[in-house]
């Protein structure tokens, strides 16, 4: 375990000195700044129609635009913090074998599973804070400015960081067999993947094609990203949104492609920690045959 | 002879081609061992095997009486990679002190240890500053005082001196030196051959993966195979007896050269000299050098 803690230290520290987690630090400030200055915008626009007709404050329906504001700054928050797990860890095994690092650190008495999960722990330690970061900042600032805050925000940010989890642990992967720019392409095709599974269960819904709610189910077990993430929008809504959007899709099928109504399935949770310890174990293997 | 590395037919294939054939080598503890070959002709993968980082195809390898996946064995290696890369976000000093914990030291050992390594190599005095900051020469110094810091049994070097200027090649020739004098083994692979020839006990020639030929230095070079001789007047009488020991080439002002005939001992020639009455000024004895026996093996492709 002290081997595994030094190489992700070693993670950590090169994320620090090479001014990733300062470039994060400035741009999540300037996305919150940005993404809050909207919401701001929005509740002033909220308040000055209920003056118009004579409320000292916004009507109960602005909760939904809030609900509707919160749940899109997440979307964007989950995203971004899948490519920042994917860019950040896309090299941090291959591109140490091709460049020879590797080799001086391999050498040593620590084993080359301990060199990937040490990498693997450092990188999900720099990520899953990202994540957690810039969802309290969005949250609390969404908060403090409309007073909305969603009904369950911590399982939705737990879920958010297991998206994160998933990816991370495939680049791993990936970094241990693939090149680095093969490594990259491979894992956004499959994240793409999963995002278009989402949308094509969305119309196979909407439609009543059970193949399409097929595939799109196939796609979420290969690639569960995207339904992580609806998994987390349930909980970012409150009980009256979700009624109104299950009302809907029980009227004409068709339901919002980028948000969940039901709470994600036990099953699934089950599968997807599986597929994380999984994952993981192969990236472990492969890396321990592979020649340097 | 108490062997620090035995290998007995190792052997790697990379998509059905091998690059290492067969290759039988045994290197004793404490010995600087020069490990010389072609290009392409298997030398980095064979350190690679020896070193755990390549998996070998088939045949054997022990080193230090063990396994290198041992990690007790793999605590007692050092090495210095061919091209090596480094963190350069890293200084010198937080350099160190990481591949030292990768080895096992304690932060005890490391306060000492550290600053002895980068004094060691010359670079005493810009532990703090990043490797970003170092030349292609100084961080092959600081790359040396990685593999050393741990005070290993044996140490793999492949091509040390290769970024250095001359200075720096003395001070790396002086540390093999030092190492060998505290009884580590050290593995050499360099072009250089001037550099093994000063600093290597056995060298080994291989080309394909095989050993052509290995041995003590003096071994594989042999005797002197001619002679530079200056007398004060080389008369005919002396030329004629020199004539018996060799083919003799006078160049003028006393001075000869001497291919000397086979199984002739070279200190004979002093002793006709003299005993012809001539004032023998210089008698230098000319051996063939490794670049020589290097040449030779290769072009032979082998054959002894």
């Amino acid at each position: 375990m002290r081997n595994v803690l030094l190489v992700a230290e070693l993670a950590l520290r090169e994320a620090v000195r090479r001014r990733l987690v300062l470039a994060l630090l400035g741009l999540t400030v300037i996305f919150l700044g940005f993404y809050l200055y909207g919401v701001h915008l929005l509740q002033v626009r909220l308040a000055e129609r209920a003056a118009d007709i004579g409320l000292d404050r916004p009507l109960r329906s602005a909760t939904f635009s809030y609900a509707f504001a919160t749940l899109f700054g997440l979307y964007l928050v989950n995203f971004l913090g899948g490519l920042m797990a994917v860019l950040s860890s896309v090299g941090a095994v291959s591109g140490e074998v091709e460049s020879g690092t590797i080799q001086s650190i391999a050498y040593k008495p620590v084993s080359r599973s301990q060199i990937v999960a040490g990498k693997w722990l450092g990188f999900a330690v720099v990520t899953v804070s990202y994540v957690v970061v810039l969802a309290t900042g969005l949250l609390v600032g969404v908060r403090l400015i409309t007073g909305f805050l969603p009904p369950d925000p911590v399982p939705a940010v737990a879920l958010m960081a297991l998206s994160v989890l998933v990816l991370l642990t495939l680049t791993i992967l990936g970094g241990t067999f693939f090149t680095t720019l093969a490594n990259g392409i491979g894992v956004f095709l499959l994240y793409g993947l999963g995002f278009a599974g989402g949308i094509l269960s969305s119309v196979g819904a909407a439609t009543d094609t059970p193949l399409l709610v097929r595939l799109g189910s196939v796609a979420s077990y290969v690639m569960p990203s995207d339904s992580l993430w609806k998994g987390a929008s349930y909980f970012l809504q409150p009980r009256t949104l979700i009624d109104l959007q299950r009302l809907r899709e029980d009227a004409d099928g068709g339901g919002n492609p980028f948000v969940g109504t039901t709470p994600p399935d036990p099953t699934f949770l089950v599968w997807t920690g599986a597929y994380v310890l999984v994952t993981l174990a192969l990236a472990l293997l492969i890396f321990r045959r592979r020649d340097l | 002879m108490t062997l620090a590395i035995e290998t007995r037919q190792l052997r790697k294939e990379y998509r059905g081609r091998a690059v290492v054939e067969s290759l039988d080598l045994e290197v004793g503890r404490g010995e600087v061992f020069g490990f010389l070959g072609p290009n392409g002709a298997g030398k980095s993968t064979t350190v690679k095997m020896l070193l755990g980082l390549v998996r070998p195809t088939s045949g054997e390898v022990r080193v230090l009486g063990g396994s290198v996946n041992e990690e007790r064995v793999r605590r007692k290696l050092g090495f210095l990679p061919e091209q090596f890369r480094f963190h350069t976000w890293m200084s010198g000093e937080e350099f160190l002190t990481f591949h030292g914990r990768l080895a096992g030291l304690s932060a005890r050992a490391l306060r000492d240890r550290v600053p002895e390594a980068l004094n060691l190599v010359g670079l005493g005095g810009r532990g703090r500053d990043e490797l970003r900051s170092y030349s292609k020469g100084m961080l092959q110094r600081v790359g040396l005082a990685q593999a050393i810091i741990h005070t290993p049994e044996l140490v793999f070097l492949d091509e040390p001196t290769s970024a250095l200027d001359p200075l720096g090649r003395v001070e790396v020739r002086n540390i093999i030196h030092s190492l060998k004098d505290s009884g580590v083994t050290v593995f050499l692979n360099s072009h250089l051959l001037s550099e093994v020839e000063q600093t290597c006990d056995r060298v080994a020639f291989v080309n394909q993966g095989r050993v052509l030929r290995a041995g003590r230095m003096e071994e594989l070079l042999g005797p002197p195979r001619s002679l530079d001789l200056r007398v004060d007047a080389l008369k005919p009488e002396l030329l004629s007896k020199l004539r018996k020991l060799g083919k003799v080439t006078a160049s003028g002002e006393g001075r000869a050269r001497l291919a000397l005939t086979a199984g002739v001992d070279p200190a004979s020639v002093a002793e006709v000299v003299v005993g012809s009455g001539a004032r023998l000024q210089e008698l230098t004895p000319h051996r063939p050098d490794l670049e020589d026996l290097f040449v030779e093996l290769i072009e032979l492709g082998g054959d002894r």
